[in-house]
């Protein structure tokens, strides 16, 4: 049941999802066309100014699809799960946590192609004339180097992809449990959920904050080994990613499971 | 057979608001019953804990002698009071999603109350008026083979011409051996259909009794039965 499930919630987001995928593609070739042929010589004003607007337009669409497939992700699954269709996912045969799967799958797999096609544009944009292999190979150095890792290697390649990927799950189930919790309200479902989410990342800040706290303390008190840190590095990523999906997880499916009441 | 359903001092609570109160139910297989009362009384929350959509407070509930879960609801075809048909999609879309989700549903079946209905397959259901769409859920609903079928207000939001259709369709799809439980307002209009009723109040069951006893005992339809014993 899986499967059908994954399959339904496929059908239902790439008729929006992937025309708008597809403007980022478009929108990048424009762009690519604009900077390569360099219209920003021309003497003609009008070309300067469509070059520009072009440009603008680019700028613009990565924002409308990088926020709108996020906004019509998560109004999707309000919708299908607590709205109307909910009397529909609900009385299904299948079980609660292959919902949850299905759900937060299809989400983290179109939030992930979005970003690999808006960091692969940005790339092609600012590539050099046939060094696109070679920039974008420099641009995964300098995200493996923000995010902590003193050197690159093939290992600390998959492990950020990795650790990239259980971000896109922690955040996917963030938003699914702060959906969820926001129904146990009778009147205020969409401002209670706004500040389950609030209350979620102030809590997620002092756990950081605490983490250090204790690694410090750890440190003062035994002098013959440090310990370090994994700030910014993709370990710190991938285990708080872990264990904030597992809590976020629980969280949604004990709505779900437990205290659903559809209107 | 046991009952197909079984109640046993089924208690729902909301905050401190009392929607179910101890209710002891049994519903018999092979029959099709109204459950009729006031808004407010508490049909809807026990329609909805039937179909798992709901946690009890308190007290018992068996469907086919299983908890409600996964297990029950392959064999409990729900039609809710609203619309929950994905409006993207086709008619025919609909239905092949059905023919997935439930081993029971036969497609002939399904294919033939639309063309009797003359609903166009083909037609994305965001083009279909209300009751148009009421109808597609109600033929999607009684095309499974289910051993209980709930039927929140089925012919509420359907002109009145079509409403004997309706009745007609659901009267000579459903399984046999199986039980309609039927909750309506339109009390008159699906009163002939009916072999038992259930009145509830206030959260509690005041009266399970047969159509046909009812109107010998009280020398009056079930209708006019029902707007004495629920006068305001």
């Amino acid at each position: 049941m899986l499967g059908k499930l994954m399959k339904y919630e496929w059908k239902a987001t790439w008729k929006l999802l992937l025309p708008m995928n597809m403007l980022i593609i478009v929108m990048t070739f424009l762009a690519c066309v604009t900077v390569q042929v360099d219209f920003f010589d021309s003497d003609n004003s009008m070309v300067i100014f469509s070059a520009m607007m072009i440009l603008l337009t680019y700028i613009g669409s990565m924002f409308v699809v990088c926020i709108g497939t996020a906004i019509y992700l998560i109004y999707r699954f309000y919708t299908s799960t607590y709205g109307d269709q909910g009397y529909l996912l609900h009385t299904l045969p299948v079980d609660k946590h292959h919902i949850i799967i299905a759900k937060v799958a299809v989400s983290a797999a179109w939030i992930f192609i979005s970003m690999m096609l808006v960091f692969m544009s940005v790339m092609f944009l600012f590539a050099e004339q046939g060094e696109f292999l070679v920039d974008i190979t420099e641009a995964f150095e300098s995200v493996i180097e923000y995010w902590g890792g003193s050197e690159v290697s093939g290992f600390v390649l998959i492990m950020t992809f990795i650790a990239t990927v259980f971000h896109i799950f922690a955040r996917v189930l963030k938003v699914t449990a702060c959906v969820s919790l926001g129904q146990l309200s009778s009147d205020h479902k969409v401002i209670m959920s706004f500040a389950f989410y609030f209350a979620f990342y102030f809590v997620q800040r002092i756990f950081t904050m605490l983490y250090y706290v204790f690694i410090e303390i750890l440190n003062h008190a035994n002098e013959s080994y440090r310990f370090s840190y994994f700030d910014n590095s993709w370990e710190g990523t991938l285990i708080s990613s872990i264990l904030y999906s597992v809590v976020f997880y629980l969280l949604t499916w004990y709505v779900m499971d437990k205290k659903l009441n559809l209107e | 057979m046991a009952p197909i359903v079984q109640c046993m001092g089924l208690t729902k609570t909301y905050g401190g608001k009392v929607a179910l109160n101890q209710i002891n139910l049994n519903l018999e297989r092979g029959r099709i019953i109204g459950l009729l009362g006031p808004n407010g009384s508490g049909k809807t929350t026990l329609i909805k804990i039937i179909n798992g959509l709901l946690n009890p407070t308190a007290g018992e509930i068996y469907i086919n002698g299983q908890r409600p879960g996964i297990e029950t609801k392959y064999r409990i075809s729900y039609l809710p009071e609203r619309t929950y048909l994905y409006a993207g999609m086709k008619v025919i879309e609909m239905v092949q999603y059905f023919q997935d989700f439930y081993p029971d549903f036969r497609m002939d079946r399904a294919y033939d109350m639309l063309n009797r209905l003359q609903i166009p397959p083909n037609e994305r259901l965001k083009n279909l008026s209300k009751g148009t769409k009421e109808k597609v859920q109600l033929i999607l609903v009684m095309s499974r083979d289910a051993d209980l079928y709930i039927l929140d207000e089925p012919i509420a939001g359907v002109d009145p011409a079509s409403r004997d259709y309706i009745l007609h369709t659901i009267v000579n799809n459903y399984n046999r051996n199986a039980t309609i439980l039927l909750s309506t307002h339109l009390i008159s209009d699906v009163e002939n259909i009916l072999d038992e009723v259930i009145f509830i109040k206030y959260g509690n069951i005041i009266l399970q009794a047969g159509a046909e006893q009812i109107r010998q005992n009280e020398h009056k339809s079930v209708d006019r039965f029902f707007r004495e014993v629920f006068a305001c």
